[in-house]
């Protein structure tokens, strides 16, 4: 049984990791080649026809292995997760049965048509592009409402006995509080992901002096972009980590390492948990009462901690405290970096500031980094229940032999790691290759 | 919303409109999984290669939704029929995923890259998913239609080699051959030159084994396979199915043999449609039929949602499934022309 959990917990977590690689590029990119797109519709400006030309050959790439390994998550609730699927079918299914009749194929369908519609037929072109963007965007919207549910469970009752949810309210499920923030925060870090994407390609091609106006009016966009969204991410993140708090405690506790309950709670700089004696090891340079005032909105606000919790509930803490910390530290650097992009394009410094334009360069993977951590602490964050409060993650998974689990996370895994080898290969050699005037 | 439908009508509407979406995944995906079954065999070079790229590529994506539909209307209707499917198949939906995602990167990526090796290896991968696809698939419904070893308690008792049975064999090539067929015609219809030729010559034998492939399957499904025909004596009116099949089997080899792809193409749909509907009759009202005994078998009833769940989603596909129908056939009235012998990619 502990086998059979680990590999199906380990199954899942490659799955949708891999999926979510490539989801948060596609959310952004379709958004802006779509702009491109229609700029070039009206103004007939060769630069935006071949910004458009650019970034969509890496649109192409990113999409369609997103679009693959979809499947895969679609899969695997009933593969790995039957007990799950089971006992959510009620709530869960109509969501994701919605996300295929609404988005996946606008997506599917437009993106076709986008890919070999030809310039004479302008006007078309941009609109599937919008079509596609329309389309990942409310994907977006669906899966996140059935992953709401898991965290925030509204609009059902319980079976009889006791076996499954039943759907009483379907209006309730979509204004699920928990959706909107959720939503919100997921769109924003793909836009600031694609941003620094954006940022890291330009960097690259004026480090090889190479400032065509492709690259100068991408990252002028670019960095506007990314420093509305980071500002903006860490502003609405502190709204959520309240409302975290409120709706699972155990989270958002685990979030900062708050062991013991109490009042005007200080927030310390260094830290470092430690589960086997419910404290922390290291603990310097508390600010007073900051993180009640960050949980709670008042600095004298009470959060109780983890270890006046239920002990079997507790998710794992070190875990969740890191990747919060990761998070939040990277999001700083994001703000830092964006300003620091604007003030030098501003004053001209751009092409030449080297060293900033390797920072941006090697920034490329963080985005990356950041959002897997952020996903951890939801995810992780919500453990040991995988539907909060009323189904915990080992009642959910299918029982199947384990020797075909394991041959199946072997497959999955080689099969993956080649695709992304390719996929960087490909993308790598569409950035060399651009030079922005052809 | 449907409160004038009793929960077991909604579950009966809900079966009807699951055999409809699988039908239409079946002829819409057919033609692409064709094409990529044909490449290596009649792409006698790159340009020809990309005539054949070129003539599915706007479509597969699309075409392809029309099985996650499958899966998540399942899921969303049926959840116990989800889960256990999905869960007693174990290792052939893990060659099936795999086969989706091989044909998926094979299509798009083909002629991302300049080296020939690559585009070698990725038409090969293109052949083995679209292989994997319909192979399983085939095997997977006969299995469907047979039923599987369910035995008391929902517990299976199948095995993975239990699955390759001699009926579900017939099946499994039968649903290969379909596509074939499916494929040499479009790629007919859709280009032009040498390889429009040679696609229309193996159209015109691939139908004739469609047609002997298809009595055969059938034979078998009525004399050989236990409960079968149950359905069929209680309602005659359902032998139409399997005579629409036929019909369209004959016609395809007829219009083939003619040289009219396109009305070839569309009959070889139709004997792919009432194949898969004609066996999908026989099951009513289970989904997950027992081999062992009827009452082990997991019925619509049982499976379904709630009655809140089954109206919202029924309001839902009768609003959105007529728009995607509208919006896909439109994205056909794109791209009328033939593709013409081109060394331009579009991909």
């Amino acid at each position: 049984m502990v086998e059979l959990l680990l590999l199906s917990r380990l199954q899942f977590a490659i799955t949708v990791a891999f999926h979510f690689l490539f989801v948060p590029l596609t959310l952004g990119l379709a958004f802006l080649v779509a702009v491109m797109e229609t700029v070039y519709y009206k103004n007939k400006d060769e630069t935006w026809r071949r910004m458009a030309d650019f970034w969509g050959r890496i649109f192409k790439i990113n999409f369609a292995i997103g679009l693959v390994t979809g499947l895969a998550m679609t899969f695997q609730f009933g593969t790995n997760w039957g007990a799950y699927a089971e006992f959510m079918g009620d709530v869960f299914g109509p969501p994701l049965a919605v996300e295929a009749l609404l988005a996946f194929f606008l997506e599917g369908t437009f993106f076709g048509a986008w890919i070999f519609l030809d310039r004479s037929r302008q006007k078309l072109k941009a609109f599937s592009m919008w079509m596609v963007a329309l389309g990942t965007n409310i994907s977006s919207l669906w899966i996140i409402t059935a992953n709401g549910f898991m965290q925030n469970p509204v609009g059902y009752e319980m079976a009889a006995d006791g076996s499954k949810v039943i759907m009483t309210d379907f209006l309730a499920l979509v204004t699920n509080g928990y959706v909107w923030y959720m939503l919100v925060h997921t769109l924003l870090s793909a836009y600031l992901l694609t941003a620094f994407l954006i940022m890291g390609i330009c960097a690259y091609h004026f480090l090889k002096r190479n400032n065509s106006e492709v690259f100068r009016k991408s990252f002028g966009i670019a960095v506007v972009i990314a420093l509305v969204t980071a500002v903006m991410l860490p502003v609405l993140g502190h709204g959520y980590a309240q409302y975290v708090a409120e709706l699972q405690p155990a989270k958002g506790a685990a979030m900062d390492a708050i062991w013991e309950t109490g009042t005007s709670v200080p927030m310390y700089l260094i830290q470092a948990p430690d589960s086997s004696t419910g404290s922390n090891s290291v603990q310097l340079l508390g600010i007073p009462g900051l993180a009640s005032f960050l949980y709670t909105g008042s600095f004298s606000g009470t959060i109780t901690g983890l270890n006046q919790l239920a002990q079997d509930e507790l998710p794992p803490v070190g875990m969740v405290f890191w990747s919060f910390r990761l998070m939040t530290i990277l999001g700083s650097l994001f703000i830092i970096e964006a300003l620091l992009g604007l003030y030098l394009q501003k004053s001209g410094k751009l092409y030449t500031s080297d060293k900033y334009l390797k920072l941006l360069m090697w920034s490329i993977p963080l985005p990356y980094i950041a959002i897997t951590a952020g996903w951890i602490v939801t995810e992780v964050g919500r453990q040991p229940w995988i539907v909060y409060g009323l189904l915990k993650t080992v009642n959910g998974i299918s029982s199947v032999p384990v020797s075909d689990v394991l041959l199946s996370v072997v497959l999955i895994s080689a099969f993956y790691l080649v695709l992304i080898v390719f996929e960087i290969y490909l993308i790598k050699k569409t950035v060399v290759n651009a030079t922005g005037v052809e | 919303m449907f409160d004038f439908l009793t929960h077991d009508m909604l579950a009966v509407v809900w079966f009807f409109l699951w055999c409809v979406i699988w039908g239409v995944y079946f002829i819409a995906d057919s033609f692409s999984l064709g094409a990529g079954l044909l490449t290596p065999f009649i792409a006698a070079d790159k340009v020809q290669r990309i005539q054949i790229q070129s003539s599915v590529g706007p479509f597969w994506g699309g075409n392809e939704v029309w099985l996650i539909l499958a899966a998540g209307g399942t899921f969303a209707a049926f959840p116990l029929v989800f889960s256990k499917m999905f869960t007693f198949l174990y290792l052939p939906m893990m060659l099936l995923l795999i086969g989706l995602i091989a044909r998926g990167i094979s299509v798009e990526y083909l002629h991302k890259d300049d080296n020939p090796r690559i585009q070698q290896f990725l038409m090969w991968g293109w052949f083995a998913g679209s292989l994997l696809v319909s192979l399983v698939l085939g095997v997977a419904f006969a299995n469907f239609f047979k039923g599987l070893e369910i035995a008391s308690g929902g517990v299976y008792k199948g095995t993975l080699p239990g699955l390759f049975g001699p009926y579900a064999l017939i099946s499994g090539v039968l649903f290969v051959l379909m596509s074939v067929t499916s494929g040499a015609l479009w790629i007919n219809v859709k280009t032009e030159g040498a390889v429009a030729a040679k696609a229309g010559d193996l159209a015109k034998k691939s139908a004739l084994l469609v047609l002997i492939f298809a009595l055969v399957y059938l034979a078998y499904s009525f004399a050989g396979v236990e409960g079968f025909a149950t359905n069929y004596s209680s309602m005659p009116v359902l032998y139409l199915l399997p005579v629409l099949a036929v019909g369209g089997a004959v016609l395809s080899v007829f219009f083939a043999k003619k040289g009219r792809a396109f009305p070839a193409f569309c009959s070889n749909l139709l004997a792919f449609l009432f194949i898969v509907e004609g066996g999908l009759a026989s099951i009513y009202p289970y989904m997950l039929k027992s081999s062992i005994s009827p009452e082990y078998g997991i019925d619509i009833f049982e499976a379904a949602s709630s009655h809140m769940t089954l109206s919202v989603m029924l309001g839902g596909a009768l609003v959105f499934v007529p728009i995607v129908i509208i919006y896909q056939l439109w994205a056909y009235t794109l791209f009328r022309e033939k593709i013409t012998e081109t060394e331009q990619v579009e991909y």
